[in-house]
């Protein structure tokens, strides 16, 4: 009696896990062809985005003041990463040897390293920021350590001033 | 007759704590990788060496890229290249080699980019790279764990138990992340 009654017991909890596991196949097939299919453009990173036009990163560098606190989209060749936590890449602007950098918080987006070379739409809202000396010395030697480049803190002679993307969406292309 | 509520607890504990066991185990080996990420990169293997070729004078872009993949013995195609300032060129291949290359001397870096084995992949999960869909799956087994977390208490009953030596241990693993609260907030 005592085996037919844990026989009953399991069967019981077979037959709960086998429908919860159908569903969750089901749901998983379904949102993945979703996903698929939003991405066959390119893939699509954060919010993505929304914006219709560009704006020409060279016409932002150019009076970058002009833009601070807009809404933009930017197009452009990504050619640098973050490479610890993908907390930022850089795209090429339309001019030679002109880059904006692209910054969202560590986590809510991830550009993956491998992006490098590719061309990318990203969408933010444009900021400047103005750092104290301190800022401004810590910055540089984290650059300095993130680029295998040696760092004197005597050679930072102002606080620095820079501008970039805070990125909302962005969508990579292959 | 009274609800079995021991026998429950332990057979969803059982069955929860076998469903958990593979993304436990994910998540604790991308946990201790990252938690070290002031000292190594969790996700990526990158190479870097130093390199020198001849680049002819007054090159233009496509005849230094062509130097460059010849010289270098580079067999995969070349994704794009960009100038970062003048006579400087950085030049991405498809199979994640970046050339970093003065265009007058032609001293620059190679750099080879890898993911790290099964690594990248738990980080992948454990930090929800993917966002979507995952992040509601990861939902679910943070729940799946706090479950497991409470559920474990009432396993065993007697001097095993919670009501034995299972509060004391229970207090010591609550005591022990104050601690380093007090310590270090």
């Amino acid at each position: 009696m005592c085996a037919g009654f844990y026989f009953k017991l399991l069967f019981r909890e077979v037959v709960v896990m086998l429908n919860i596991s159908k569903w969750l196949i089901i749901i998983t097939v379904v949102f993945s062809a979703t996903s698929l299919l939003a991405e066959e453009d390119g893939k699509v990173y954060g919010k993505g985005v929304t914006l219709e036009d560009t704006t020409q990163i060279s016409d932002i560098l150019a009076t970058p003041d002009d833009y601070v606190g807009q809404r933009l989209m930017v197009k452009g060749r990504i050619v640098d990463v973050c490479k610890k936590r993908g907390c930022w890449m850089e795209l090429a602007g339309d001019q030679e040897f002109q880059t904006l950098r692209i910054k969202v918080k560590d986590g809510e987006i991830v550009f993956p390293l491998q992006s490098r070379g590719k061309l990318a739409l990203a969408e933010g809202v444009f900021e400047k920021i103005e750092l104290s000396m301190e800022q401004t010395l810590q910055r540089m030697k984290h650059h300095a350590e993130e680029h295998g480049e040696t760092f004197n803190a005597e050679e930072v002679k102002e606080p620095m001033t820079y501008y970039q993307l805070r990125g909302l969406g962005a969508v990579i292309f292959e | 007759m009274a609800f079995k509520w021991r026998k429950w607890n332990n057979i969803l504990h059982r069955d929860i704590g076998y469903l958990a066991v593979g993304l436990t185990i994910i998540y604790a080996i991308s946990g201790i990788a990252v938690n070290h990420i002031d000292q190594w990169n969790p996700n990526y293997v990158i190479s870097q060496e130093t390199i020198k070729i001849h680049i002819p004078e007054n090159a233009k872009t496509g005849r230094i890229i062509d130097e460059t993949t010849r010289q270098l013995n580079i067999e995969v195609p070349v994704e794009s290249s960009f100038r970062p300032e003048p006579g400087r060129i950085r030049i991405f291949y498809t199979n994640q080699y970046t050339v970093d290359l003065n265009t007058k001397s032609g001293i620059g870096t190679i750099e080879r980019v890898k993911e790290r084995f099964l690594l990248y992949d738990f980080n992948f999960l454990h930090l929800n790279y993917a966002k979507k869909l995952w992040t509601y799956a990861a939902d679910v087994y943070a729940v799946a764990l706090l479950f497991l977390a409470v559920s474990g208490l009432f396993v065993l009953k007697g001097r095993k138990g919670f009501k034995g030596r299972g509060k004391w241990l229970t207090a010591i693993g609550i005591i022990l992340p104050v601690i380093f609260l007090i310590i270090y907030k």
